[in-house]
Order: structure tokens, then C-alpha cells, then sequence
């Protein structure tokens, strides 16, 4: 039998492209505010093959978040399809399927219905519809996991723009322009970690 | 797959949760500066609570009267 996974973590499958960086930043200080640990497939060491470890990551985590709104096709580069997502979904369902109880797994879209056409298996699963907007992934989060003393969206959107607008300075800092790399990953928790603490002493402005 | 889920376990601290992540503690100390930063809005914010008027819109609201 596997061990225990923590019960405050979660997977999140999410692209690792350019206009996704707003959500990606989002679901970081959504899944801290909601006292989650997020983790993500490049923040793990090692020379195992990649599919490995994001096997091992998924059977570590007790929470799954797969965000299925980037798996149009790209029509400025190359029209290649992007599976990744939906691979990586595959595996984690294949997981919980045989063992219920030690994973949960969620679906995220920006648009209603387009999941019905996109992964048809996955009728009778209700995506959460995020509408491509930051806010949207955080009053989601909230509506997935639901904690005590959590602050409200207003509160987690000041620490979200925060957070977003200091994204270059720790860029910057690491000498990369990106912000999937395993560094610039662990410093954006540990921030959205500490503000989250931080603003939860004191008192709501609205 | 459930819809939402009711989260009982304990929150983790920051402590737990450096652990898990692995983040050096010199780049803790560079972040601080952020936190600072953040704390510094915060108060300020405080400060000016969101009911406030601010004096232009109150001298306004006043020759209107």
C-alpha cells in the first residue's frame, strides 16, 4: 500500500506558456491563502524520466487541480495540439479510480460546455469555469475547497495583484524570464505563504 | 468526482510548508523585503479606512449643498 498522501497537497497540471502566467500566479496565492501546499511537475529533482516523476507528484498529493482551458490549438507557431494536460488528467483519474480515497481530482475551464467537445469522456464531470480571469481561479478555489477562516476573494485578489506585479523583480532575481522554473515556483509560494498569514492578522477593508 | 470538498485536516505552518518546498533561507531573507513592502500597503491602507471621502469630493458635496 502507498503511503498517506499529505492532506494539504495539491497537484496542479496547468500549461507552462506565456498568457497562462496571470492564472498560473493566481492558483499559487489561491491554493496558499486556502492554507494548500501547491505543487507543480518541475519543481521535482532528479533525472527520473519526466512522466515518473509527475506519477510520483500526483501519488504524493491529496488534491488534484487540472486546468483544461489552454488545449486549443495554437495557430501563430506550430498546430500541434497540447496533451500534456489531458495526459497527465488520464493518469491522475487512473489513480484515484483505485484508490478512492486517498485522491481527489478537479477540472478547471475558462469556457462552459467546451468540455463536452473537447474531452467527451468527461461528460457528467462539472468543470469549474474560471472565464480566464484571475478572479475567476480564485472565487473557484474557494468554491472547490472550503476551509474555515479562509479570506474572502476581495482580500486574496489585493495579495493575487501583489504578487503579480512583484513577479518581475523575482524574475529579475533569478535571471530567467520564467516563471514555471523550480525556483521562481517555491519563492511564489513561500510570498503567497507569508501574505496569506500576514493578512489574515488583520482586519478586512471590505 | 465531488464538486467541492470540506477541508478538516490542520493548516500547515510556514515551517511545514518551507520544508516541503525546499526553499533556501537566503532567498527567504531576499523575499522580505517584499513582505515588508506588503506590510508597509497594508498599513497604510489601514490608515485610510475605505469609507474615508476624499477632501476634494467632500468640498465638492459641500458648495453643491
Amino acid at each position: 500500500m502507498p503511503p498517506l498522501p499529505d492532506p494539504n497537497s495539491v497537484f496542479l497540471n496547468v500549461p507552462y506558456d506565456k498568457e497562462f502566467i496571470g492564472l498560473y500566479v493566481a492558483y499559487i496565492v489561491g491554493l496558499c491563502q486556502l492554507n494548500l501546499v501547491p505543487h507543480l511537475a518541475s519543481e521535482i529533482p532528479g533525472g527520473d524520466r519526466r512522466l515518473d516523476k509527475i506519477f510520483k507528484l500526483i501519488r504524493s498529493c491529496r488534491y488534484s487541480i487540472h486546468d483544461l482551458s489552454r488545449v486549443e490549438v495554437d495557430v501563430t507557431t506550430a498546430t500541434v495540439p497540447r496533451f500534456n494536460m489531458p495526459l497527465e488528467l488520464g493518469m491522475t483519474i487512473t489513480w484515484q479510480t483505485l484508490h478512492p480515497s486517498r485522491h481527489s481530482w478537479f477540472v478547471l475551464e475558462s469556457e462552459p460546455y467546451r468540455l463536452q467537445r473537447s474531452a467527451s469522456d468527461l461528460n457528467g464531470t462539472d468543470p469549474n469555469i474560471h472565464n480566464g480571469y484571475a478572479e475567476g481561479v480564485l472565487r473557484e478555489l474557494c468554491n472547490i475547497f472550503r476551509r474555515s477562516g479562509v479570506p474572502s476573494v476581495p482580500r486574496m485578489t489585493e495579495v493575487y495583484r501583489f504578487v503579480h506585479g512583484n513577479l518581475d523583480a523575482i524574475l529579475y532575481r533569478h535571471g530567467t524570464t520564467n516563471p514555471y522554473d523550480r525556483s521562481v515556483f517555491v519563492e511564489l509560494c513561500w510570498l503567497s505563504k507569508t501574505l496569506a498569514d500576514l493578512i489574515r492578522m488583520t482586519k478586512p477593508a471590505i | 468526482m465531488p464538486k467541492s470538498v470540506y477541508i478538516t485536516a490542520r493548516r500547515p505552518t510556514l515551517e511545514e510548508m518551507e520544508k516541503s518546498l525546499r526553499i533556501p533561507t537566503a532567498r527567504k531573507k531576499e523575499l522580505q523585503v517584499l513582505v515588508d513592502k506588503f506590510k508597509d500597503q497594508l498599513s497604510r491602507r489601514e490608515e485610510t479606512p475605505a469609507t474615508a471621502i476624499r477632501p476634494e469630493k467632500r468640498r465638492k458635496r459641500a458648495s453643491a449643498a
